[in-house]
């Protein structure tokens, strides 16, 4: 089993791609989707694993500078990195290599040389081609699906992952469909996204064989250097006046920003969260009930809610729960936290789920905004929540 | 699809046509950033800038419609370099432009009137 190093993909796929098995990362035009199988690449490399990248489109150098702007150096790694250059040949450019491919216009050619390389491979390995849409141009569709199965079959054989970056351009309806449906162990599709408002690029499991987990859809952006990152448009901070979201949202936040006077948000806090793959914009809104209308709009299209309680101050979850409403936070992930609790008369957790009569199903995580502590634990809990597969 | 945000990019690409207009941005209502035209180094910021802009229009439209005076057509923002104008684009979303500190407002609120109103019908 070899990990995709995508964060969720590989929980979805249950732990990652078992050896001899096949994956396309299916992207639809116009979509960062080539990131993701350089993003597996460079994954297994560091692990130690030995890696075969087929170059399709690109030179060795590069493929080693577009991989640089994520921050990923692969010379660290050559020694483990084989690349089959199936670029120079078409330019007639020399190459360096140890596997060139004479004639990459000819599947053949191509095929010859893979055939070569996976026989010659000493142990179980990932093997990576940079474009199957370019082999498809160069050797015609139907020629790329037969040596596809061949490849597969020998990857099998041998006990290799194979991962495929493609472009869905518009070829015959029937190619696409043999190639979403037929060919591959798993099939991973990316496109664009616009609902609603949400502008941007979602990932979604359309099979993966050894995984009975059908993911519709995931936002992710692609950060240079970085890589691929869970995209979380909104998540919203609520809670009752002097609860402490201002000092959450800043405990939490990579960079942040309030809008406060004389100590209390009179507008809202807004801040940046990119931790463990996880990139997220967080709304705090005002506490007190003058701002309602405010709330009210802010809290638009959020994807999960903390709502934020004083701990000490039973007489404000009232108010806590009546500003649930006002988010309209009833069916959206929720994480509660019970703030201050340093404070010597602070409620536990559990003392607060029976004054609030909260359903176990929802979280209520102790936290001390103002150290830190905490905050992170929660950021976890609901970022689960929100990217768990009902 | 993504073809929507090509014509929201072209609208605000031809914002910036304007004498002095330097970024344009095209928030939702509740704050999220749909697309700007800040330098792509600035791209987290844009969404703080989305976030408050629409806080802005959004708290002026409130002061405003709780006294009887109405939705506001804009928000013009003067400071130390420069200014912000932010109006609303449709239901959904708000238009907002940052200019340079001596640029003429005149042919520029002209222009996003227009603007807006295109995105009104895109989205």
């Amino acid at each position: 089993m070899i990990e995709t190093g995508i964060i969720k993909l590989d929980d979805y796929l249950m732990g990652g791609i078992p050896n001899g098995k096949s994956l396309i990362y299916y992207t639809h035009p116009g979509v960062e989707g080539n990131v993701f199988g350089m993003q597996t690449l460079y994954h297994n490399l560091a692990a130690g694993m030995k890696c075969v990248f087929v170059a399709s489109s690109s030179d060795p150098t590069m493929i080693i500078d577009t991989f640089k702007e994520f921050g990923w150096n692969l010379e660290t790694y050559r020694e483990n990195l084989i690349i089959v250059d199936a670029y120079s040949g078409l330019v007639g450019a020399t190459s360096n290599e140890k596997y060139i491919v004479g004639d990459p216009e000819n599947i053949d050619s191509l095929n010859e040389t893979i055939e070569k390389v996976i026989e010659e491979l000493d142990d179980k390995s990932v093997i990576m081609f940079e474009s199957l849409s370019t082999i498809m141009d160069l050797c015609g569709e139907q020629k790329t699906l037969d040596a596809i199965k061949n490849w597969n079959t020998y990857g099998m054989l041998y006990e290799h992952v194979l991962i495929y970056n493609f472009t869905a351009w518009p070829y015959e309806p029937e190619t696409l469909e043999h190639i979403k449906h037929n060919l591959f162990d798993a099939v991973i599709t990316i496109g664009g996204i616009a609902e609603r408002v949400i502008f941007g690029q979602y990932f979604g499991v359309l099979k993966a064989e050894w995984s009975d987990v059908k993911l519709k859809s995931m936002l992710f952006r692609v950060l240079r250097p970085g890589g691929i990152r869970i995209y979380i448009p909104k998540i919203v901070v609520t809670g009752p006046f002097d609860a402490g979201k201002s000092t959450f949202v800043h405990a939490l936040s990579t960079r942040a920003v309030s809008v406060d006077r004389i100590g209390t948000t009179v507008a809202l806090d807004h801040g940046h969260v990119d931790y463990k793959g996880f990139s997220a914009d967080i709304f705090g809104t005002p506490g007190q009930e003058r701002f309602d209308p405010i709330i009210k709009m802010l809290s638009g299209e959020a994807m999960g809610i903390f709502l934020v309680v004083d701990s000490t101050n039973t007489k404000d979850f009232v108010r806590a729960k009546q500003m649930l409403e006002i988010t309209k936070a009833y069916g959206l992930p929720l994480v509660i936290i019970a703030n201050k609790q340093d404070k010597s008369d602070a409620l536990k957790p559990e003392e607060i789920r029976k004054h609030f009569n909260i359903p176990d199903s929802v979280k209520i995580l102790p936290a001390i905004a103002d150290k830190g502590v905490g905050v992170f634990e929660a950021f976890e809990s609901l970022v689960n929540k929100i990217t768990e597969v009902a | 699809m993504t073809d929507t945000i090509n014509m929201l990019n072209k609208i605000l690409d031809d914002t910036k046509k304007v004498g002095g207009v330097e970024s344009a941005v095209i928030v939702s209502r509740d704050g999220l950033l749909i697309t700007s035209n800040f330098p792509s180094s600035d791209s987290t910021r844009a969404e703080t800038f989305a976030a408050m802009s629409a806080t802005m229009l959004g708290a002026a439209e409130t002061a405003t419609t709780e006294l009887g005076k109405g939705t506001p057509d804009r928000v013009i923002v003067e400071s130390e370099h420069g200014k912000l104008i932010a109006t609303g684009a449709g239901p959904k979303a708000l238009l907002v432009v940052l200019t340079k500190l001596d640029a003429g407002l005149g042919l520029i609120l002209v222009e996003l009137e227009k603007a807006a109103e295109k995105i009104k019908k895109i989205l």
